[in-house]
């Protein structure tokens, strides 16, 4: 043991101390970012339609479901913007998006977005489609449709 | 008939995996030799028929046998021949066969390998490479068997065929490299085990387990840079790293693996921490069995996106089965790895290295953190909230310079303790090179974690660049070198550790690269034959649309040239395409479009151009460029990273004394 007269001051007991240090100071750290996000898109709640329409969030939330058969309009002007109903179960949400459509758009997809739900109207930032379903099973149906197997 | 054979190896192999590990536990009750024989024969047949059953489905892919369900998933008759082969891997039951296939040629080496020289050892090691087998048999056979017949009742003519983002040649070895290097972990954790259960942990061990850890670090690295390389290339969204789950997935072991491999330097040279190297072995080891949960079992869906399936429980139920059982283990062996040696300073190495490790292992709790909370969340408040990659920089960027800053100190800190002197005499021409870098970048009014990042950078390469020079030095004048001479045995003469060293620089590199990121711009614009628009000094002339019908899709090429805006002197041509997949199938919904990207590549910057989409009416290209600077030095700083790491693995040649 080291020859030090005092208990605290022993060596392993301050090496001890120093780590936990270390641990302690970055677990609040960890804590602190997940309470302040840098960033909007760094922690974004994840609803179904049905509790975005029921409850009226007006924060920025992020959504699932199934591109409506039919619905995808381009719109007149500029190319780059459209509108689209997503459908997940009995509920549908008219959608606004301008920006890159990715290649995997188009009705029946499935698909995530993240924007703010403005009377009546998503205007969605972000478009993600999910990988074509049908390289892992066949294509399901609006109605089968399950949520929680493209959530996160 | 062949997938009859396919289906019949798997059952048989699985049976064989009891009767294997049940042999071995008998042979050590009563130590009756023939047991232990018995149990070996059986452990390599097990994965002598896991082996053929993964060549007979790569012979039913290439043959397009269609009868057979998952080949008529993931392939078609217009698949590349390639492509056949690396459906092995694309879907679901190809996957855990192929993890099974990986772990069983590993089985074989070990069993060849040590056989004689670890014999003690070795029935503890078969007993928990084969459970680990049977693990994967008992999924391969009864919940997601790649032998299945096709369900459908008529023939089926044409298979689905591959995911044409799958069809790239870095995606064709990306997965395998990966596997090698999850799936490897099962070695050095076997060893472990085996050497706690039987109170035996010498010289040859420490050196095998080594070894091997470094060979499947190495694996697991270069997976990991090919999966990002690939998704600069393929994904189109101008990154390389996005904190996807499945990413993270592998990058949690790969941080433990990291820090395992400095601490177990200390356990080499000092015989210290062996119950923090083993608890690291366990943890590294659990997370490469929940790295596979987590691609495979549809938990988290990402770009990945697997489907979701019955996987879930029966791995989360593996993962804390070989928790409880490795840490109570290691609990009841605390008294036989306990070491008499304590630290002795703050400034000395191994607290270097501690400290090294506290960093990577809070590293890998962040993301951890980061990947579960979402069901953490749900679980508890009831509401998914879903963690993007601003969240993973904002916590790890400052962690990650920490682990830079080490990079620097630890290796010039001297065993036990550093004295002042040296310490002085170390850190006085790195640390001034720090600041001038900073003070640099503090005029250019470059600030932040920019700033940071750099500086300590320079900080960086000028303490392993005077490693290198002093090394190099001693050798001119104590052997009569010249400096190539010596700078070549300064290398050969000590691996481990100059390869370190080399590896450093390379994640140096890297981190340059990463900091580069912060510089990022973007535009998206339609450009009609003969438009031009602007973006960071540089203008984008659109000069062609040209179609081309090629033998899998059908293209579109944006002929652009690229220009600087101010002297309009040309400097390239990019070529982005809008791709067709599948365009002859009859069948709209089956004809699937990709963009096929154009990077022009440079050490200062890469311009990245994106064909997102076309309107044929009007004519009009819809495009995307971003301007990523330094983007080459994570590639450049990845092969030095490997270079170094192959040195270190190199083996040494017979010495003569």
């Amino acid at each position: 043991m080291a020859g030090s007269s005092s208990i605290l001051m022993n060596s392993k007991n301050k090496f001890y101390f120093a780590i936990s240090g270390v641990i302690v100071v970055v677990i609040f750290w960890i804590w602190w970012a997940s309470s302040n996000p840098a960033d909007e898109q760094a922690l974004v709640t994840f609803l179904s339609v049905e509790e975005l329409i029921d409850d009226d969030h007006s924060d920025r939330v992020r959504l699932g479901g199934l591109v409506a058969e039919g619905s995808i309009e381009l719109d007149n002007n500029n190319y780059m913007s459209c509108q689209f109903e997503l459908q997940e179960g009995d509920y549908v949400l008219p959608v606004h998006y301008t920006g890159a459509r990715p290649d995997l758009f188009k009705d029946g997809a499935e698909v995530i977005i993240e924007g703010m739900y403005v009377n009546g109207l998503f205007e969605a930032d972000i478009l993600q489609t999910k990988c074509a379903s049908r390289y892992e099973g066949d294509l399901r149906d609006a109605d089968s449709y399950n949520l929680d197997e493209v959530s996160i | 008939m062949i997938p009859v054979i396919g289906g019949l190896a798997i059952n048989l192999a699985l049976g064989l995996a009891f009767v294997s590990i049940i042999l071995h536990f008998f042979y050590l009750r009563n130590g009756d030799g023939r047991l232990f024989l018995s149990g070996q024969r059986a452990a390599l047949t097990v994965s002598l028929l896991s082996i053929l059953a993964t060549l007979i489905l790569t012979q039913l892919l290439v043959t397009s046998n269609f009868d057979v369900d998952y080949v008529a998933h993931y392939t078609s008759l217009e698949t590349p021949f390639i492509y056949k082969i690396t459906a092995l891997w694309a879907g679901q039951s190809g996957s855990l066969l192929f993890w099974l296939f990986t772990l069983s040629v590993y089985a074989l080496i070990t069993i060849f390998q040590n056989q004689q020289s670890q014999h003690k050892i070795m029935p503890w090691v078969m007993i928990v490479m084969t459970t680990v087998q049977l693990f994967f048999l008992i999924l391969i056979n009864f919940v997601a068997n790649p032998f299945m017949p096709t369900e459908a009742d008529f023939v089926v003519a044409n298979g689905l065929g591959l995911n044409p983002l799958l069809q790239n040649a870095t995606m064709a070895i990306h997965p395998p490299m990966l596997y090698l290097g999850y799936v490897g972990f099962t070695v050095p954790f076997a060893f472990s085990i085996a050497a706690m259960a039987q109170r035996d942990m010498n010289a040859l061990w420490m050196r095998t387990v080594r070894q091997w850890l470094l060979f499947v670090w190495l694996m697991l690295s270069i997976g990991i840079i090919l999966g990002g390389w690939w998704a600069y290339q393929e994904l189109g969204w101008g990154g390389y790293w996005a904190w996807d789950p499945v990413e993270n997935a592998s990058f949690m072991p790969w941080l433990t693996g990291t820090a395992l491999l400095h601490s177990i330097i200390i356990q080499e040279k000092k015989n210290m921490l062996k119950v923090w190297n083993m608890a690291l072995i366990i943890i590294t080891f659990t997370l490469c069995i929940f790295g596979t949960f987590l691609t495979r079992s549809g938990v988290m869906s990402s770009v990945h996106s697997f489907t979701a399936s019955s996987l879930g429980p029966i791995f989360l139920s593996f993962v804390f089965l070989i928790m409880i059982v490795s840490f109570t283990l290691l609990y009841y062996r605390k008294t036989f790895l306990r070491s008499e040696k304590r630290i002795e300073s703050f400034t000395s190495r191994e607290s270097g290295f501690l400290f090294n490790n506290v960093v990577f292992i809070v590293m890998c709790f962040a993301v951890f953190w980061g990947t579960i909370f979402p069901v953490i969340s749900e679980a508890v408040r009831g509401t998914k909230i879903t963690v993007g990659a601003p969240f993973f920089n904002q916590v790890n960027i400052p962690i990650g310079l920490i682990l830079l800053l080490l990079t620097g100190v630890g290796p010039l800190l001297v065993w036990r303790r550093t004295s002042n002197q040296s310490f002085i005499r170390n850190f006085t021409t790195p640390i001034v090179m720090g600041l001038i870098t900073a003070l640099v970048f503090y005029v250019l009014k470059i600030r932040g974690y920019v700033l940071v990042s750099f500086s300590l950078s320079a900080f960086v390469l000028t303490t392993i660049g005077f490693e290198f020079f002093r090394g190099i030095r001693s050798r001119m004048t104590t052997q009569k070198e010249n400096p190539f001479i010596a700078f070549w045995r300064l290398i050969r003469k000590n691996r481990s550790r100059y390869g370190g060293y080399i590896v450093h620089v390379g994640i140096v590199l890297m981190f340059i690269g990463f900091t580069g990121h912060s510089f990022d711009s973007e535009k998206e614009f339609g450009l009609k034959k003969g438009d031009s628009e602007h973006l960071s000094g540089y203008s984008f002339t659109l000069y062609n649309i040209r179609e081309e019908e090629r033998p899998n899709h059908y293209a579109y090429i944006a002929d652009m040239v690229v220009a600087d805006a101010s002297s309009g002197k040309s400097i390239v041509k990019l070529h982005p395409e809008k791709r067709i997949y599948f365009h002859r199938n009859p069948n709209p919904d089956r004809r699937q479009p990709h963009s096929e990207l154009d990077i022009y590549s440079t050490m200062k910057q890469d311009i990245y151009s994106i064909f997102n989409s076309i309107d044929l009416e009007n004519e009009v290209a819809y495009l995307k460029i971003m301007i990523n600077p330094l983007v080459n030095w994570v590639w450049y700083g990845s092969y030095l990273f490997v270079l170094g790491t192959l040195v270190a693995l190199w083996p040494p040649r017979k010495e003569k004394s």
